[in-house]
């Protein structure tokens, strides 16, 4: 398609390269421009005007500023699952092929349907929704919500994954600066020539800030010329980062800054291995804030009319991008620095209408000026625009006098003065200053480590925006610990400012204070009169300063104008609180590599690799995946294939991977009186070459974890944990150690990943493990004897632990070899088991023979039970001290009517069970009063062939035998259980002695 | 009766690839060295046997053990602090294992033999402090985290024992980490992908440098 000649870009000029035309499409038109274009800017120069609706009212609307302040030229940048919705066009990147489209428009921009709502403006005044969407109340979701979304609102969503990657970086420095304006780079001169490590982030993609646009002179040369000549002394500075396409947005505690960098929007898509965005945590030691000033604008009505623009967009349009906005202009300002835009029109060869000034007093070089080239100057205020969709076509002028005028022009520049960027300084609940000579509020102090200098400072001229920089770059060097020879600062001339403050001119027609949200003069009036005074009140009554910009072109103006109508000065009225971030910051940004299979880091266990060869289903717990089950051929469900592994184990011999255990060696000749303390029951008795199980309480009396330890020498135990509690243990016990018991000589170390445990259990286990330790190992009952460990030789050549201990009700052994040897040994089970039918088995089986055996595991030690809740009182030790013994004493604690572990069977043996049915008596009505405990775990009992459950039930073991009822309301079901003894297997323990 | 083989393979044998990773239209801004075949050995001083710990020490390595966060070398092994009165000796396997060292520090210090319990991987070249800044939240600049510099930490979630190595012959920094086992090839991916974008030189070494 043939791109539309730039019929509104100058034919030289500006820093723009000619040289590199680019192609891009709006709203389904081809358009050209060039690299170093905006979208905006392009746009400009192809003499679109309109580029978007309005929120609230759906009214046209066009570009208002160049800067990341913008409210109005939002649109949907990019398509499909790239789609990002409300990208402010001011700020995007020309790049070849970008396609953007208007939003909040049906169905064109030219003719919005919604445009109606203009219609009804009378009733969507300052707290409509309050107002009118009252009851019903399940109205508001269903209906009010939805339609309102539709009608008003901003882009769309893509609706599907983004397909791009964000990363997320730390960096730090001695200096950290934000802003590349004279200010900025002042002060990266000073802080870098001082020798500190400096950061310097800019949002643009060009350094230089306002210097960019309205130029000046500094060192006797012009601004760009001193510009180059600044980058290129900081890029010989080794410690000096300039970081552009980087918005500083927050600032944190300690010195910690947030900040997006803007990798790869300027493309496309990013190339190859790269990440669209990155969010960089900087750590500086001091910060300079040269983050400038914002212009504002006044209130006056159709202030929204497209062709209406910011004095200062409009000189950056003309002198950066070689772009006119509009061909005869007017201009209305209540100050000096507007005055520079006739300047940089009449340069572009613009016309120029009038200029309005509020002002009483305008200069006689001005008004020289505008005599010789032969525009009026006008002593008032712009009170209306006559204009629409196509733009501008009269200004109304009311004259100082009372008398009116017209202007005939297709463009507006307006220039309320500016107020300083004060948000990074005021984050940390700040609340800026007013300052009277330029009206408007400053920053008053800063975060620690923080100060702001130039304009943000509420320093205008040039001059001294140098001038603050490099003396604010110098100062946080030094303060850093850097007193490098800073050599002569840059110098420039002031330009006056001279304003008159005017926040709003009355007149018919809709004023717009807040243009993203569609605020307008007389909605802050309304809530004036309905007693929404306070600032805080008014943003939320009105929505002022809500929308993605926060307000950045509006808040002033609303406070100013609340401030008059109450009667109130500007400062009295204050400001609301600013909070970070500066800008929208995707969400991806602070996911950064964290998302899908990397949401988080995963733990492998040794046999993990030859699990998944086998075919393994895996299942997540915690950040282990563990091997589920092991499905085979034919196999029509999970239940099949743990059923099968049950029952091979049952009747032959099995192994799981139990690597996942918290391991901690516990060193030192303390090390039994140590266990003591943070055992119920005791270990400093046990034998080595023995292991015990063993139960830890919290201080609250509570069950902590359980486990078995084995005491290999004197003054060397081998503790385990369950999987889930091994960080926390390791450090509950470093804890103990250090903080509670100093006066132990005890060390600890984990070494839960040092081992590959794996439980080898079954009737077979024996003949199975005999294959292959050496001939010399005795593994009979005599001697290896149920609860034994110690270390044997295995065939071939390694060493391992083996200890007799069975959670399955077994004959078992769990058999553990450095890690790296795990893999071997997994394979090694295999072959040794082969003529035994050795079968692995996965979490599911390992659940249902604990089940079967009556084991407590994570679902009974909930952090809710104590050791007699568990059937477990005896093993608490009378004759010793042990964290929680004191409290596990209280009388709740010891109430003989706990909910207590007990087996239980449905009545009708086919029924299946789930966890979580709440038990209440048999013919009881369900409910609260009722409720008398519940079911913690469940299983299919290959062995007794039906559903078994464990449940904690009140007095459960008083109640052996009775018929109790299981409520699910979850899942409406309802059951006759009976309770019985946990242990459904084997209860006197013979196969596991066997 | 069957044969047994004990294999030993990394935690890293998996997800591996020697070669080039990420992208080539860069000179190869990170070396990924994977190291096999090291005794990781954790000594830990017992009560009150510090100053004892660290005499033995020094003469068992010939240099004194760290006292700070920081990792000395000797010819044959390397100390690494890791934590007060205790340290990590990494060496070429066989030299420093856990019989020998037993034996040496059994007055003073109880030891934890970590030799499987961690995979070692270096992470070398122009591009590796600005990988790096992407996964582990210390400031790396020359000045901050000079030669020898080491620090227990987290890295991507993950714990890790971190510290600098000697410069490579090319004045490329060298930075070492050593990872639990099981969150090695989590952590291993992870770096691919921080990686990637400066081009990635996967290397192996059998044996400690």
């Amino acid at each position: 398609m043939v791109s539309h000649a730039q019929s509104h870009r100058l034919e030289s000029g500006g820093l723009i390269d000619r040289s590199a035309p680019l192609n891009f499409r709006f709203d389904g038109k081809t358009f050209a421009g060039f690299q170093g274009d905006t979208l905006a800017s392009a746009l400009i120069a192809n003499g679109v005007k309109l580029v978007g609706r309005s929120f609230k009212y759906h009214r046209p609307r066009g570009i208002l500023t160049s800067g990341s302040e913008e409210p109005n030229a939002l649109v949907e940048l990019r398509t499909g699952a790239r789609r990002e919705p409300n990208t402010k066009a001011t700020t995007t990147e020309l790049y070849d092929g970008l396609e953007a489209a208007s939003q909040n428009r049906w169905p064109s921009l030219r003719h919005d349907l919604m445009a109606v709502n203009q219609l009804f403006s009378p009733i969507f005044v300052a707290g409509f929704y309050y107002k009118t969407f009252m009851w019903p109340a399940k109205f508001w979701e269903a209906i009010y919500e939805p339609a309102i979304r539709r009608a008003a609102g901003l882009g769309r969503a893509a609706g599907v994954a983004d397909p791009d990657h964000y990363d997320k970086a730390w960096a730090y420095c001695d200096v950290l600066i934000a802003g590349s304006g004279p200010a900025g780079l002042g002060a990266a001169l000073a802080a870098g020539r001082s020798g500190a490590r400096v950061i310097l982030c800019e949002e643009d993609f060009a350094l230089g800030g306002r210097l960019l646009a309205d130029g000046g002179t500094i060192d006797g040369m012009p601004a760009a010329e001193w510009i180059s000549g600044t980058l290129a002394e900081l890029a010989t500075l080794p410690d000096v980062g300039i970081m552009s396409r980087t918005t500083l947005f927050g600032v944190y505690d300690g010195g910690t800054y947030g900040a997006i960098e803007r990798v790869n929007d300027h493309l496309p898509s990013p190339p190859e291995h790269q990440v669209r965005q990155r969010l960089w945590r900087i750590v500086a030691k001091r910060c300079v804030v040269a983050a400038g000033a914002i212009e504002r604008p006044i209130v006056f009505a159709g202030n929204d009319t497209p062709g209406v623009m910011m004095a200062s967009a409009v000189r950056t349009y003309v002198a950066r991008y070689a772009a006119t906005p509009t061909r005869r202009i007017a201009l209305f300002t209540n100050n000096e620095d507007g005055w520079r835009t006739v300047e940089t029109a009449l340069g572009a060869g613009l016309q120029i209408a009038a200029v309005v000034d509020a002002r009483p007093d305008v200069s006689a070089a001005h008004r020289a000026l505008a005599g010789k080239t032969g525009f009026p100057v006008l002593n008032g205020s712009v009170s209306g625009v006559d204009g629409g969709k196509d733009g501008v076509r009269k200004i109304l002028v009311a004259l100082a006098g009372g008398a009116r005028a017209e202007v005939e022009a297709d463009g507006l520049a307006v220039s309320g003065g500016w107020n300083p960027a004060v948000g990074l300084t005021s984050y940390h609940r700040g609340r800026p200053k007013w300052q009277d000579d330029i009206s408007a509020f400053v920053p008053d102090g800063a975060p620690p480590g923080m100060v702001a200098a130039g304009a943000a400072n509420g320093a205008f001229g040039l001059g001294a925006c140098l001038r603050q920089g490099f003396a604010a770059g110098a100062a946080a060097a030094q303060s850093a610990g850097h007193n490098g020879n800073t050599g002569t600062p840059p110098v420039a001339d002031d330009e006056a400012f001279l304003l008159t403050p005017l926040w709003h001119v009355a007149g018919k027609g809709k004023a717009f204070v807040d243009y993203q949200h569609d605020v307008t003069a007389s909605d802050i009036e309304l809530a004036q009169r309905e007693g929404f005074e306070s600032v805080e009140h008014l943003k939320r009554y009105t929505t002022l300063g809500m929308a993605t910009d926060q307000g950045k072109t509006s808040n002033v103006a609303g406070l100013a104008i609340m401030a008059a109508v109450s009667g109130k000065s500007i400062p009295e009225t204050g400001t609301t609180i600013y909070r970070p971030p500066y800008l929208p910051v995707a969400i991806g940004a602070f996911a950064g590599h964290h998302r899908d299979e990397n949401f988080h880091a995963t733990r492998l266990t040794p046999s993990h690799h030859w699990a998944a060869e086998q075919g393994a289903v895996f299942v997540d717990t915690g950040l282990w995946k563990r091997a589920q089950w092991y499905p085979r051929a034919g196999e029509k469900d999970w239940l099949e294939s743990v059923t099968r592994e049950v029952k091979a184990v049952r009747s032959g011999v099995g192994f799981c991977d139990v690597s996942t255990l918290g391991k901690i060696d516990v060193h030192g000749p303390d090390a039994g009186a140590f266990l003591d303390r943070v055992y119920i029951n005791t270990f400093s008795n046990l034998a080595v070459g023995k292991a015990r199980y063993g139960l830890m309480l919290r201080e609250d009396g509570m069950v902590y974890d359980d486990g078995t330890t084995s005491r290999l020498a004197e003054d060397h135990y081998f503790l385990t944990t369950t999987t889930a509690k091994a960080g926390p243990v390791m450090q509950h016990l470093e804890f103990c150690r250090q903080v509670l018991f100093p006066e132990l000589d005890v060390q600890l170390t984990s070494v839960s990943d040092q081992w590959a445990q794996f439980s080898v259990a079954g009737p077979s286990a024996r003949a199975l493990l005999k294959q292959l330790v050496e001939e010399s190992e005795d593994l009979s009952n005599e001697g290896f004897p149920f609860m034994g460990a110690r270390q044997v030789a295995l065939r071939g050549g390694i060493r391992a632990r083996l200890f007799r201990i069975s959670f399955s009700g077994e004959m078992a052994f769990e058999i553990s070899v450095p890690a790296r040897f795990g893999n071997a040994l997994v394979r090694n089970l295999m072959l040794a088991g082969k003529q035994f039918g050795a079968t692995p088995y996965g979490t599911e089986a390992l659940g249902v023979m604990r089940i079967e055996k009556g084991h407590v595991a994570g679902p009974e030690l909930n952090g809710t039970t104590t050791a007699a809740d568990l059937g477990l009182a005896k093993m608490m030790s009378t004759k010793k001290d042990f964290i929680g013994r004191v409290m596990a004493g209280r009388e709740a604690l010891a109430a003989a009517d706990r909910q207590v572990v007990v087996g239980i069977k449905p009545t009708d043996k086919t029924r299946r069970l789930r966890s979580g049915a709440h038990v209440i008596p048999k013919g009881e009505i369900p409910g609260s009063a009722n409720d008398q405990g519940y079911v913690t775990s469940v299983c299919f009992s290959p062995t007794l062939d039906q559903w078994i459950g464990l449940a904690l039930v009140e007095r459960g073991r008083e109640r052996i035998g009775e018929i109790v009822h299981a409520h699910d309301p979850l899942r409406g079901e309802s059951y006759d259980v009976e309770l019985c003894n946990p242990v459904f297997y084997d209860p006197d323990g013979g196969r596991q002695r066997g | 009766m069957a044969e047994f083989s004990w294999l030993s393979r990394s935690p890293l044998e998996h997800a591996l690839v020697v070669g080039a990773h990420g992208a080539r239209d860069v000179a190869s801004g990170i070396s990924l060295t994977e190291v096999r075949n090291f005794n990781l050995i954790q000594i830990m001083a017992r009560r009150g046997k510090g100053a004892e710990l660290a005499s033995a020490a020094t003469a068992r390595f010939g240099v004194a053990a760290p006292a700070v966060p920081k990792a000395v070398s000797a010819s044959d092994v390397t100390l690494i602090w890791s934590g007060p009165d205790q340290f990590l000796v990494l060496s070429k396997s066989g030299k420093h294992a856990m019989d020998i060292l037993s034996h040496a520090f059994s007055q003073s210090a109880s030891l934890s033999d970590q030799s499987h319990a961690r995979a070692l991987i270096s992470v070398a070249g122009a591009k590796a402090r600005t990988m790096l800044a992407k996964l582990s939240s210390i400031d790396l600049h020359p000045t901050a985290f000079p030669i020898g510099a080491a620090a227990a930490t987290s890295i991507d979630h993950t714990s890790v024992n971190f510290w600098r190595g000697n410069d490579r012959p090319d004045g490329q920094p060298v930075f070492n980490v050593l990872v639990l086992a099981s969150f090695a090839e989590s952590l291993w991916r992870t770096m691919l992908d921080a990686a990637a974008e400066y081009g990635v030189d996967i290397g192996l070494s059998e044996e400690l440098g």
